[in-house]
């Protein structure tokens, strides 16, 4: 017997491709908390976990794994989907990082998949692009609550991206009017009402989404998808307009764009330039995005604190 | 150095779809795969597939010894569709069946000698050749026109499902 027995349906081979394949999670809140808890559940074996913050009393109402005495240890996010893994994988591969995404991209340019909860457009098209440019199928989950009329709707959506297939502009998550308002408030997409149940539900069709991925059950896998939430009807259902646009191109991203530019096969020593587990110096995407990134937002945004990368297995956490 | 090959199953499809065409006179296609490239820690590589460059019928020339034999036209111009973006160059051609296909003595002895000259206009990136079947491939990677080529570890083909295939992840 093993724990896999009633998944048995997902192939032959599918204990060992969950075992080997390497899944990013960018955002360990409401929605990538979840996902972990899953994925640590069917048995994925390799993760990247990044997020720079430390919870707080407010994430209680929705971050899984939290306890009240995490809060009082200050503990960060990254630790506790750490803990939630390791009480149900035996010897997990786990890269941890409080960080921004974009200070580790060599370690997230070697996942197989990256899936993220990310509020931001900005942060979302960012992702997307660095998706696109290292040909990783990205899946990003998204939730909000909406006034209408004196009440309110709580609404949000999960969406599968791959390269080649329409990206998060083609399918109007990102939008240049979100980019725009985002860059007036100085890059804050604001704290976003959020609560359990409709993070739960997102995150349950990111995890499907993934796992048809690397174990598909069926022959009619889709290379993109767009799954909408209704949170007062309590429906999640394929996007109307996206079925118009699914076999379009993406007009955003050109193919031509994959890989380093920066590329030099004549200086090897370019190779592991990127953050490591040292600190040390950044990659040409993290130099660049976040020296972009710090420089727009300046003093307005009190940041996070530094905390060290962990490298989970070898290391102290 | 381990090099792995990433490929939108959308692109992968339209190579063995040209491959598969009949030619005039030739028993076999060719063409050119461009493909960028980054670092991974640990100083392996990964290609990240760009575009594909059939040989046009034209370019192809009368040969009694080997199945396709290209001239020097359909070489310049495969280096000129890489050029602009300063692309690794890939010459790959299939050979149908299935399983991990191997190269020829003949794909081996004329790699040596046309892949150098890739370096002459593309030297910042590797260059190659990769053989398909039906359902897996084999790649072999120059780093330097004066280096021994290594095979590819492994293939990474995105799209409606992440496949791996290549020696690196079949003994995994």
């Amino acid at each position: 017997m093993s724990k896999h027995d009633r998944q048995s349906f997902l192939g032959i081979n599918s204990e060992r491709n969950l075992q080997l394949v390497r899944v990013g999670i960018v955002g360990l809140g409401g929605g990538g908390s979840h996902v972990v808890q899953q994925l640590a559940h069917i048995g994925v074996g390799q993760y990247v976990l990044v997020d720079p913050d430390v919870i707080e009393e407010t994430n209680l109402n929705r971050l899984v794994g939290g306890t009240l005495a995490d809060i009082d240890a200050s503990l960060t996010k990254i630790a506790i989907a750490v803990r939630v893994i390791r009480n149900v994988v035996r010897s997990p591969t786990i890269a941890a990082y409080a960080k921004p995404w974009q200070e580790v991209v060599d370690d997230l340019k070697t996942c197989d998949v990256i899936i993220g909860g990310l509020d931001s457009a900005i942060a979302k098209d960012d992702l997307d692009r660095f998706c696109r440019r290292f040909l990783i199928p990205y899946i990003d989950m998204g939730m909000d609550v909406h006034e209408v009329g004196g009440r309110y709707l709580i609404a949000g959506q999960v969406v599968l991206t791959t390269p080649g297939a329409p990206c998060l502009r083609c399918m109007g998550i990102v939008t240049e009017d979100a980019l725009a308002r985002e860059a007036r408030n100085y890059g804050a997409a604001g704290g976003k009402p959020q609560v359990v149940w409709p993070n739960g539900l997102l995150a349950s069709a990111a995890v499907g989404l993934f796992t048809q991925l690397i174990c598909p059950w069926h022959s009619k896998v889709p290379a993109a998808a767009y799954l909408e939430l209704d949170g007062n009807k309590h429906t999640l259902v394929p996007s109307k307009s996206f079925a118009l646009i699914q076999d379009q191109p993406c007009p955003h991203f050109h193919p031509d764009e994959a890989g380093d530019p920066m590329f030099d096969i004549r200086h090897p020593a370019q190779a592991g330039v990127g953050v490591g587990v040292d600190g040390a110096r950044g990659s040409w995407w993290s130099r660049r995005t976040w020296a972009r990134l710090r420089a727009f937002l300046g003093a307005w945004v009190r940041w996070p604190r530094e905390t060290k990368p962990v490298q989970v297995n070898g290391e102290a956490l | 150095m381990i090099a792995h090959i990433k490929i939108t199953d959308g692109l992968l499809r339209a190579i063995r779809g040209d491959l598969r065409r009949p030619h005039t006179f030739a028993h076999e296609r060719v063409g050119f795969l461009t493909a960028g490239a980054a670092y991974a820690p640990g100083g392996g590589i990964i290609l990240l597939c760009r575009g594909y460059h059939p040989v046009a019928d034209e370019d192809y020339e009368r040969s009694s010894t080997v199945g396709a034999q290209i001239g020097s036209d359909a070489m310049r111009k495969g280096i000129e569709a890489a050029y602009s973006n300063k692309s690794t160059v890939l010459h790959i051609h299939t050979h149908g069946g299935r399983g991990r296909p191997e190269f020829s003595g003949t794909d081996l002895r004329s790699a040596g000698q046309f892949v150098p000259g890739f370096f002459n206009a593309l030297p910042r990136m590797p260059h190659g050749l990769v053989v398909l079947s039906n359902d897996n491939a084999r790649g072999l990677l120059w780093t330097a026109p004066k280096s021994r080529p290594q095979y590819i570890a492994g293939f990474i083909q995105v799209g409606a499902g992440v496949h791996k295939y290549g020696e690196h992840h079949e003994q995994a």
